[in-house]
């Protein structure tokens, strides 16, 4: 029967020096704090959330002594993701995403015309710019749900808050947005 | 889907739906050799700091400090003047080392 050990019961291990215990851990969370630091970044920043990602957890390992483990090793790993996307993304903040044409790709073309092709194009366009006006905790809610088809559950556990707040983060977020698109006179059609 | 829609109003609802088209886009993932290049970079500095450059860099900065002070001293400087210019840029650097390491600590935390 093969032994799973818990996260506390691997951080204790590598805690001693057990390297084998720290690329379990890496490789038990590398893909949440890869996908946390994608959603404060945005789209076409995965180079920069693999760099985020890298320094975490070269971050953890340095810091891992003093783990004492008063939060989860999740929450805190996600909590160093957070704040390091952040510190990266106000960097990288004036500078525009790569971006490819496999996106023209994703534009929906069934049974539209040119005109309304423009129009989705445009409207798109700007409810990305307003999801950027967002305060950053809702900019990542709406991007690990809606892009990354996160559970609310999921999306909770890697922003480290209760599920209710994470609902309350999607559903205000969905407000504003809302409120910013009638201002311009979208449709949602 | 069932904690998406269900408890929606109607223009929440609307905006779900675009908000759902307007990102759909694929998901990257972290490149294979994500683990890899970690392990290594870990290795890396898990290794013991090499010694001989510290102490090299320690009998240089002691003989410089004493042909200073041999040198301030043959040009009639008080010893105080000659402790504040030797000792001050001396300090800074300790200051800088420390700063780096607190800040290197803390972003752990």
């Amino acid at each position: 029967m093969i032994r799973v050990d818990s996260d506390s019961q691997l951080v204790t291990r590598a805690q001693g020096g057990d390297q084998d215990a720290f690329d379990e851990l890496v490789r038990r969370h590398s893909d949440h704090v890869f996908r946390l630091a994608l959603s404060i970044l945005g789209q076409g920043f995965a180079a920069e959330a693999e760099d985020v990602a890298q320094q975490v957890f070269l971050k953890v390992h340095h810091a891992l002594a003093s783990f004492r483990g008063d939060a989860e090793f999740g929450s805190w790993i996600y909590r160093i993701t957070f704040n390091q996307a952040m510190n990266v993304k106000s960097r990288a903040r004036y500078r525009m995403p790569h971006v490819d044409d496999s996106v023209l790709s994703n534009v929906t073309t069934a049974q539209l015309g040119p005109h309304s092709l423009v129009e989705t194009a445009q409207r798109d366009q700007f409810l990305a710019e307003c999801i950027q006006m967002l305060p950053e905790v809702y900019q990542s809610a709406l991007r690990l749900y809606y892009w990354m088809d996160a559970s609310v559950a999921d999306v909770a556990t890697l922003l480290d808050v209760p599920e209710n707040t994470a609902k309350s983060y999607l559903h205000r977020a969905r407000q504003l947005l809302d409120g910013m698109l009638k201002q311009r006179g979208y449709s949602y059609v | 889907m069932s904690d998406r829609m269900s408890d929606m109003d109607p223009r929440n609802a609307e905006i779900d739906r675009l908000l759902r088209r307007s990102m759909a886009a694929p998901v990257p993932a972290l490149s294979p050799d994500f683990h890899q290049v970690l392990s290594r970079e870990l290795r890396r500095r898990s290794q013991p700091p090499n010694s001989f450059g510290p102490i090299l860099l320690a009998s240089y900065s002691v003989v410089s400090a004493a042909i200073s002070v041999v040198v301030m001293r043959g040009q009639g400087l008080g010893w105080m003047a000659i402790a504040l210019t030797t000792l001050a840029p001396l300090s800074t650097l300790e200051l800088a080392r420390r700063l780096r390491r607190r800040a290197w600590g803390m972003a752990g935390k």
